[in-house]
């Protein structure tokens, strides 16, 4: 599909702000369109890198749990963790792929306060082990945001 | 409803508050952008009375179909009336109303600032050359919020007290049940920041104050000549702990990318002082931490309701949407690399 898909949504955040927004003189109306502007600009970039995002993102938390479920006791959670880790992405559909990052978004937090309630000697790396991907994956997801002079 | 629709109902709601003037009219009804809360309408009125003729310009306030914050708008308008005569710069509070029988919906009249701007917290220098007066200015009227007595200037009217011990636990309790209702998406980073908000409570105010509740960048309107004219969008007050209001005002999010000049104004040190001088109370490091980790986690509750809103169809507002987007992404960034010193810290 040509032209690509961030040069026309690029294309047409300029367009909304230089040649759409100087002509519309209701203030509320402006404002909507430079912020329709922004996200266009935002789903520039969202566009291309989503799939790959959401892939390496569950990606990470299948190799977490697979750690997590050699050193967890809870019998029901090793469990979880250890069916989480052999699942795959079947589609790189987006939809597809959200779907699979909330069920594994929600086995974290689950893994997350068990983590945090041990005093077991795996527990303090495992923690540091989960916010080093926290950190990363919400670093990854940084929108960029337009310069507007 | 169209504004040119507006206009004639606003002029019999007038008419009826102002049994002394005759030929009310109303013109020039525009929406103003930002009041995702709230629909903001700037107007004018003009009518005759004792024989002259008289203008004012007007802001209503109404209640929208779904919003960003969802709160009673008898708690702002009752804030405007309470600050107001204490020479705060708050616009003047002047009819509440929440028969529907007039515009549909619950609303509120005050005055219009005119000759003023208010800025984007999203700009990298949203006050230029006035950053610095303004500044100054911003942290003294949030001490002077802060050492307000709440009860003298009527603010804690419909307000049931609240103990210093108490307040931590309320505000919290209070945006943890936003996220259980409106996240449309398990969220770690914040799920983990109510744990730790849990596992550390903050050490109690020394007095309740009054909290704004969102003093920030964007949220009051200044002239041209550098002085603020009037404090906004107070739909969030309470009555709590003063430094939950210095650390929204210095959240990394109305910063852009300087943390370290709170609001793209004047930096932390001198803004703290100001407002320790202002208010006579101290900006405790451990409750300030505290506050600021909560700030963040209260932004995460708005922008993950903004993005419900939105997703459902409650409320097509684009501000919504970017504020789910964009929002959502800062403070989950920043809540994590906060969230991830603290756990080293605890471990250690």
């Amino acid at each position: 599909m040509k032209p690509d898909v961030d040069q026309v949504m690029q294309g047409f955040f300029g367009t909304l702000l230089m040649d759409v927004a100087p002509h519309l003189n209701a203030e509320y109306s402006m404002g909507n369109v430079g912020i329709m502007g922004m996200m266009m600009f935002m789903t520039a970039e969202e566009h291309d890198r989503a799939a790959e995002i959401r892939v390496a993102e569950n990606t990470e938390m299948r190799a977490l749990f697979g750690e997590a479920a050699r050193v967890v006791e809870d019998a029901s959670l090793k469990a979880r963790l250890g069916e989480a880790a052999g699942s795959r992405d079947a589609s790189l559909r987006i939809k597809a792929l959200d779907r699979a990052n909330a069920a594994l978004g929600g086995l974290l937090v689950d893994l997350q306060t068990h983590v945090e309630a041990s005093k077991a000697p795996w527990a303090g790396p495992l923690e540091a082990r989960i916010w080093d991907y926290l950190v990363a994956a919400t670093e990854r997801r940084k929108l960029p945001f337009p310069s507007l002079g | 409803m169209t504004m040119d629709d507006l206009a004639p109902r606003i002029a019999a709601y007038l008419a009826r508050k102002m049994p002394q003037a005759s030929q009310i009219e109303v013109s020039g009804v525009s929406r103003i952008h930002g009041g995702a809360s709230r629909e903001t309408f700037r107007l004018s009125a003009s009518w005759s009375e004792s024989g002259k003729s008289k203008t004012r310009p007007l802001i209503l306030r109404r209640d929208p179909v779904a919003s960003l914050i969802e709160t009673e708008r008898d708690i702002e308008y009752n804030a405007y009336r309470a600050f107001h005569p204490t020479g705060l710069p708050v616009p003047e509070p002047l009819y509440l109303e929440t028969d529907l029988k007039w515009l549909d919906r619950p609303f509120f009249i005050m005055e219009q600032i005119e000759g003023c701007s208010a800025a984007s917290p999203f700009n990298a220098e949203p006050y230029g050359p006035l950053a610095e007066t303004l500044g100054r200015q911003f942290w003294t009227h949030l001490g002077r919020i802060a050492a307000a007595d709440p009860k003298a200037i009527g603010f804690d009217a419909n307000m049931g007290d609240i103990a210093p011990a108490d307040c931590w636990k309320h505000e919290l309790d209070k945006w943890e049940k936003v996220i259980d209702e409106d996240e449309l998406a398990p969220q770690p980073v914040a799920r983990a920041a109510i744990r730790w908000l849990r596992r550390n409570p903050p050490p109690p105010p020394p007095k309740i104050s009054v909290v704004h509740g969102d003093y920030r960048t964007g949220n009051f309107l200044f002239n041209p000549e550098g002085h603020i004219r009037a404090i906004l969008d107070w739909e969030m007050c309470h009555l709590g702990d003063p430094l939950e209001d210095v650390a929204w005002a210095a959240d990394p999010l109305w910063a852009f990318q300087r943390p370290d000049r709170p609001g793209g104004m004047i930096g932390r040190a001198e803004a703290f002082a100001i407002w320790e001088k202002e208010s006579g109370l101290k900006v405790d490091p451990e409750r300030l931490r505290w506050w600021e980790v909560f700030n963040s986690l209260k932004g995460l509750a708005i922008w993950i309701s903004a993005g419900k809103e939105y997703q459902t169809g409650a409320n097509r507002d684009p501000v919504l949407a970017f504020s789910s987007w964009y929002c959502t992404d800062v403070h989950n960034r920043v809540l994590a690399k906060r969230l991830a010193e603290l756990s080293r810290e605890a471990r250690q």
